[in-house]
Order: structure tokens, then C-alpha cells, then sequence
């Protein structure tokens, strides 16, 4: 066919006809895009590149007064294994039998546990086999290092995932008293926040402000910031110093710890605090664990376990008689032969034939149930009013404020209360019938060893961010006078009598006096003999003569059979902690005066020194000193020394009077 | 219309670049090209910045983590407990009496 114009201009129209309704289409779809549709568009766009981030604020530390951590946010590895991804030159037999082996020394499991693991795994085209669980940082930098883990994520087919976690670094000690704050899945399956503790009570400080930020995807799953508008940056949380001391923590830790573990007793807590202040020192709770033999920190009996306190309340019985009455301790009471009738209920004492006649200072001293039950009836049978009203007046029916949550109020039954009876009063005035928890009885011990002034108890002295304090928290008077400077004064001379010469004897150390009362309460007496247990305590204070700290001990349920006594189970763990608060404050003696000086030279220290001069290269005879003189004087020669056992040498394997060589080895036997 | 179709053959000869006054057209797409190559610069430089910043976020964590690993053993080893634990196989033990210091005056 021959081709003309005519046939190329109709081509050429066909041609921009077909390029005109490609055209229109293409508007028509931007159209549809851009307007029709354009939102839906635009979002997803946004979606997938750009999008607003939480930026988690750092939650803050919880420090003890002399600056170690008790609470802190760390990073935890969870370890997993791709067995698909890692090549078959890394994944053999001699690397997997070395990765288990590996794998066993950091884990529980045992090697050929992992190796079965690891081989099922790559069988079965597993890509994330789980290895191990919140390991710590130098754990994980550890578990890197492994054979075939070393190889990295491509061809190693190592995973591991980081999380935030709180970490205790102080571990048992402390840890119900630090607390924590954390979401909780309730019974109905619902999460709930858990405060607990410090970590609790201060979380609003602790947990600081998240930020946000509009960021753009940038590849490699990393984002960048879009601009510096619409974004919050985000407020780190604050630090909170705690006013406890790690030392006396661990000294009332493990002095509790080992008298239940001794007593069998189903749960304990001691408590120290600063006199003048009310700052806790140390809070120790500890209750057994089921089905096994460890005391943990799981419950704070210290705040909100209230118990009937016994003996302990004697104190207050006795200054509420001392401030109504103006009467001398040296009264006489006649508590007869130790049983003594109230209604159809007999009152006790325990001591063989009763303590007969004797002073109110002495019915405190050896505790003395009648002697109270008499005295306060003596003055209050008629008024009962009167005896709860000076009670009520040294708070003793108040909580006491401390920042952690579930404080109990006291139970102090009053007159006018239905369930008041005739034998309300008296048995009131020797810890039953009322109920306080432990720390409720320790400010009050506080108060008196405190001349009086009544301080609230508090458990955090400072908030700062870095090094800018932003809250100090001073300590807080309940009550400048809970009772008069005078009968304060006896009380307190009281308290140290029952360490002198009375219940608590036992504990006696002249060189150092304690003031306190011990306690022997009975605990489930209501439903028969069979159930019965006992609450063994001891509340006072240290020195006697200048208070420090004040401090109670409460042991509940100890085992009968082994003892259930205050002075017994409670004492021996005031007075270990009392101790040393002794031990590391020491006495400064001029020489001159010194009988130290005088005493160190009448000791073995003087024939060790003797010998020391004298044998240079000549054995001496070493037995009957103690194993560390020996060993300076020994060492001192030139010899290697090696001890066995502890005490005093009683056999040296070399000869005295023989030639010894330098480095030639000695073995001292210690008795 | 001749004037439209003149001036898109023109751009599509690329006169602009090549007649008598293109001098003053040149500077100005070098001064184009110029401000491209400084953002894309600027661009790449703050995508650095975000993987830096990322990296030196994980180093801190790393940090922080070994330090309060670090710190929790010390605190461990220098409580009074451990100390007396470690010793008592030496057969030392907790003095019951307090320390004098005898000062000579």
C-alpha cells in the first residue's frame, strides 16, 4: 500500500488521540490519588515513614545514706538462637560441643541438655530458640564470647534481646523496706500497679515524665527526628536517699536471720532508728518460706503487722501511773504468790511462788504482770477513762506516718467502746487487748530515749536530681513532751535497770549499757493450749547514758521447745546490733592513764615480742600463742607460714631450737 | 502559539546553556546544584548523627548496666557480713570489745 500524507496524518492523529486518552487516564488517577483519595494516601505514607515515639524517661535511684545503691535500672539480656541463619562451617560438631560446655558453666543445665537443644533446633529449622533468661550485663558480654555465638547475629545466629529491669544491688537485705512499683495482674485478670515500699511511696519522683517525638524513617529499622517542633523531651526521674544505713542493715539482717533459723520462729523484724532524728536505720523483715528452710524479705511486719506487745507496753502503763500520780518508785506492791484473781481470770507471773512484796521499780524490772495489774487499779479502777486518756496523749493510739503504704491505726480499746469489759484495764496494762505494730512500739521507746520529744519516723532524708537537691526532708517532732522531764528521767533509769538486774540481764555488759524492756507476749491463747505461741521482743535503746539509736527486736512463733523468752530470743539480737555501734566507736585513752597499755604489755603480745627479738634463724618455741602473733613473729623470720585451724598454736611442724632457711614452710597446728 | 513552540524547541535545544548570555544562566544553576549538594550533605550528615546517637545510647546502657553490675559486688563484698565470712576461715573474728585508741600526749 502506497503511503501517502493522508495516511500519515491520520496515523499521527490516532497516535495523539491514543496519547491524549492515555493522558486524561493518567489525570484521572492523579486526580483520584491526589484529591479523591488523597488522604487515605497521605496517611498511609506517613505511617510507614514517619511516626511519634515514646522517649522513656529514666527512672531514678534509690540510694542508702552513705551512697550505695539499693535501686537501680539496668539492661537484662534474653539469649535466643537462630539455628537456620548460622552456616554449616560454624555449626559443627566440635563448636556445638564446645558451646554447650560453655553454656553449662554460666547455666544451671548441663551440657548435653544444650547440645540435644542446639541439634533439635537446627533439625527442625528453628529461628529462635531460647537460650537464656535476664542475664546481666557482664553475663552477656560473657555469653557473646562463646563459640559459634562469637560469630555475631548473620553468622552465628545470636539473638539477644534487651530489656529495662530494676535491679537491687543490696539484694535480701532491705529489699521489702525499698519496695518496688510495678503493674500486677489481679485476680479478675486485670493489671494493676503494685506500690510497694519506697519505690512505691516515691514513684511519682522516681519514674520522671516520658517524652515524644515525630521521627522519619531512615532505614536500617533507624528513625530520625523530624523537627525540633511538636516533640517533648522527656524528665528524668529524680534519686531518692534513703535514710538506711547498708552496715547496720546487714548486722540486723543476719542478727535476726540466725536467732529464727536457731528458734524455728515463723517470722521476725528489727528495726533501728536515730533517737534524735526518728530516722530508720535499718528495717529488717523476715518470714519463712514455704516449703523450704531460707528467711526472705517478703512482708513488712515492721508497719503493718500489729500484735498484742505484752510486757513492752509496761512502759507506758508505768508513765501514764507516774504522770497521773505523783508516786515514788520505790512504793511497795504486793504481788503476792504469782497468781492473782480477776473476775474469773487469773493473771501470772513468771516466777516459781510469786515475787511477793516488792517496788514499782522492781515490778518493771522483773516485768511483774500483778504488780502492773495492781498498780494501775490502784489508781485507775474507778477512772479508766483517765489511764487510756495518758495513753491517747502519748499517741500510742496513733499511726505513726511513715512513708510506706498499709500502716496499721493502733488498737487502744477505750472506756466508752462496746466491747470494754472489767477486764479491759487489766489487761491492758500488760500489752494485751491492745494491739500496735512493731514500729508504732519503737517510736514510742524513741520518744523516751529521746527525753521526751516524740519524733515521726521517716525513711527518706533527700530527693535530687544529679547533684541538685530538690527536696530535703527534715525531721519531723510528733511531740517536743510526751510526759515530764522528771519521770522520763526514771523511766530511763529504769530501762537500763532491767538490762542491770533484771529480765534481760543476760545481755548485761558493763562496759557498755543498753537501756530496754523485754517481752513475752502470748499469741493465739484464745483458741486453747494446743495453739498457743508466743511474740518474743525487746525494745530499747543505746548507750543508756547517751542514746543513739533505738531499736526493737520481735520474734513471733518461736518453737516452745526451744524457748520462747524475750530476754532469750529477742535480747541476744538488740544486743549483737547494739554491739556494733560498740565496737566502732572507740574510746580514746591518754597514755598515761591507760590501763590498756599496761594490760597490752602483761599479754601474750609481750612474750611475742620477746621471742621476736630474740630468734633470728633459731626456731623458737611458738606454742600456747595466739595464731596471729605466731604467724608475725614467724613471717617476720623469713618463714612461709601455713595455719591450720584457729586459736592458739599447739603443734609447729618445726622443732624449737632448730636452724630454719628463708622461705622454708612451717605448718602451725591451732587449737 | 509560534512563540510557545520557539521557546520549547529552544529549552529543548538547550539554548539557554549555549547562546551568547549563557553565562548568567550557568551561575545560576551552579548555584542550584551548589544548594542540592549541600542538602543532601546536611541531609546524610544528620542521618549520621541519629545512627551516632544510637550507638552512644546503647554504649551508656552497656555502661550504666556494668557499672551497677560492678557496683552491686562491691557493695556485697564490703558488707560487714562478708567481711566476717571471708576472714573466719583465717580464724578471725568480730571483736567484743571496743577498739581504744591510747593517744600519747
Amino acid at each position: 500500500m502506497e503511503i501517502t500524507q493522508k495516511h500519515i496524518v491520520q496515523r499521527a492523529a490516532f497516535m495523539a488521540l491514543a496519547m491524549v486518552v492515555v493522558a486524561v487516564l493518567i489525570i484521572v488517577q492523579l486526580f483520584n490519588i491526589q484529591v479523591v483519595n488523597g488522604e487515605k494516601y497521605r496517611l498511609r505514607a506517613d505511617r510507614l515513614t514517619t511516626r511519634v515515639i515514646d522517649i522513656p524517661a529514666e527512672r531514678g535511684n534509690i540510694f542508702a545514706d552513705d551512697g550505695s545503691i539499693l535501686s537501680s535500672s539496668t539492661s537484662k539480656y534474653d539469649i535466643y538462637f537462630d539455628a537456620v541463619t548460622v552456616r554449616a562451617n560454624v555449626f559443627t560438631d566440635q563448636n556445638v560441643q564446645q558451646l554447650a560446655d560453655s553454656l553449662h558453666t554460666m547455666l544451671h543445665e548441663s551440657a548435653s541438655y544444650f547440645r540435644t537443644k542446639l541439634k533439635k533446633a537446627r533439625l527442625n529449622k528453628q529461628r529462635y530458640v531460647f537460650i537464656a533468661r535476664r542475664l546481666s550485663y557482664p553475663q552477656y558480654q560473657r555469653i557473646k564470647k562463646f563459640p559459634i555465638f562469637n560469630k555475631g547475629a548473620i553468622r552465628g545466629g545470636f539473638i539477644a534481646k534487651q530489656s529495662i529491669s530494676r535491679e537491687y544491688p543490696a539484694g535480701e537485705l532491705a529489699r521489702r523496706t525499698i519496695g518496688s512499683d510495678k503493674m500486677v495482674y489481679g485476680k479478675d485478670g486485670k493489671l494493676y500497679s503494685q506500690h510497694v515500699g519506697v519505690e512505691g511511696y516515691y514513684s511519682n519522683f522516681l519514674k520522671g515524665k516520658n517524652g515524644s517525638r515525630l521521627m522519619q524513617k531512615i532505614g536500617k529499622n533507624k528513625w530520625k527526628p523530624i523537627n525540633d517542633n511538636n516533640e517533648l523531651e522527656p524528665v528524668e526521674g529524680k534519686d531518692i536517699i534513703s535514710t538506711l544505713d547498708l552496715t547496720i542493715q546487714d548486722i540486723a539482717h543476719n542478727a535476726l536471720k540466725n536467732q529464727l533459723q536457731k528458734f524455728e520462729a515463723e517470722f521476725g523484724t528489727a528495726i533501728v532508728m536515730e533517737v534524735k532524728t526518728g530516722a530508720i536505720k535499718a528495717m529488717v523483715n523476715l518470714g519463712k518460706n514455704e516449703g523450704d528452710t531460707g528467711y526472705y524479705e517478703t512482708v513488712n511486719y515492721a508497719v503493718g503487722t500489729p500484735y498484742e506487745p505484752g510486757s513492752t507496753f509496761k512502759l507506758a502503763s508505768l508513765l501514764a501511773v507516774l504522770e497521773e500520780q505523783k508516786i515514788d518508785t520505790a512504793t511497795v506492791i504486793d504481788t503476792g504468790d504469782g497468781k492473782y484473781k480477776v473476775y474469773d481470770k487469773y493473771v501470772r507471773d513468771d516466777h516459781h511462788g510469786g515475787f511477793g512484796q516488792i517496788t514499782i521499780a522492781e515490778i518493771f524490772e522483773k516485768s511483774s504482770n500483778i504488780g502492773f495489774v495492781k498498780l494501775v487499779q490502784q489508781y485507775f479502777n474507778s477512772k479508766p477513762k483517765k489511764f487510756v486518756d495518758r495513753l491517747r496523749n502519748m499517741h500510742l493510739d496513733k499511726k505513726t506516718g511513715i512513708v510506706i503504704k498499709g500502716e496499721k491505726t493502733p488498737k487502744i480499746p477505750y472506756p466508752t467502746d462496746k466491747t470494754w469489759s472489767g477486764l479491759s484495764l487489766p489487761w491492758m496494762t500488760h500489752g494485751y487487748g491492745v494491739e500496735l505494730t512493731p514500729l508504732q512500739i519503737l517510736t514510742f521507746y524513741n520518744a523516751v530515749a529521746n527525753n521526751g520529744k516524740m519524733m515521726k519516723p521517716y525513711l527518706v532524708s533527700e530527693i535530687k536530681q544529679w547533684n541538685t537537691t530538690i527536696k530535703k526532708i527534715q525531721p519531723v517532732v510528733i511531740d517536743p513532751s510526751i510526759a515530764s522531764p522528771k519521770n522520763i528521767k526514771i523511766v530511763q533509769k529504769l530501762l537500763e535497770n532491767v538490762v542491770k538486774k533484771g529480765t534481760a540481764k543476760k545481755i548485761y555488759n558493763p562496759d557498755f549499757l543498753l537501756a530496754g524492756k523485754t517481752g513475752t507476749s502470748q499469741a493465739n491463747y484464745w483458741k486453747g493450749a494446743a495453739f498457743k505461741q508466743y511474740i518474743s521482743s525487746f525494745s530499747g535503746f543505746f548507750p543508756a547514758d547517751n542514746p543513739q539509736y533505738s531499736c526493737i527486736v520481735v520474734v513471733y512463733h518461736p518453737k516452745k521447745e526451744i524457748g520462747y523468752f524475750g530476754a532469750e530470743v529477742a535480747a541476744p539480737v538488740f544486743r549483737k546490733i547494739a554491739n556494733h555501734y560498740y565496737i566502732k566507736n572507740k574510746i580514746k585513752e591518754p597514755y598515761e592513764k591507760s590501763n590498756v597499755a599496761k594490760k597490752v604489755l602483761q599479754s601474750n603480745y609481750a612474750k611475742a615480742h620477746k621471742i621476736a627479738q630474740k630468734y633470728k634463724t633459731i626456731m623458737p618455741d611458738v606454742k600456747g600463742l595466739p595464731a596471729m602473733d605466731a604467724l608475725a613473729i614467724l613471717e617476720n623470720m623469713g618463714l612461709r607460714v601455713k595455719l591450720n585451724g584457729s586459736g592458739k598454736v599447739i603443734e609447729q611442724s618445726i622443732e624449737a631450737g632448730k636452724k630454719i632457711n628463708k622461705q622454708q614452710q612451717i605448718i602451725l597446728k591451732l587449737s | 502559539m509560534a512563540s510557545v513552540k520557539d521557546n520549547i524547541l529552544s529549552i529543548l535545544r538547550v539554548e539557554f546553556l549555549i547562546n551568547e548570555d549563557a553565562a548568567k544562566n550557568w551561575r545560576f544553576i551552579v548555584f542550584i546544584v551548589f544548594l542540592a549538594i549541600v542538602m543532601i550533605a546536611s541531609s546524610q550528615k544528620a542521618d549520621r548523627k541519629v545512627y551516632r546517637i544510637a550507638q552512644l545510647k546503647k554504649e551508656v546502657i552497656a555502661l550504666r548496666s556494668s557499672f551497677v553490675a560492678t557496683r552491686k559486688k562491691v557493695e556485697k563484698l564490703k558488707l560487714e557480713s562478708s567481711v566476717i565470712a571471708a576472714v573466719d576461715k583465717m580464724g578471725l573474728t568480730t571483736s567484743k570489745e571496743t577498739p581504744i585508741a591510747i593517744v600519747k600526749k
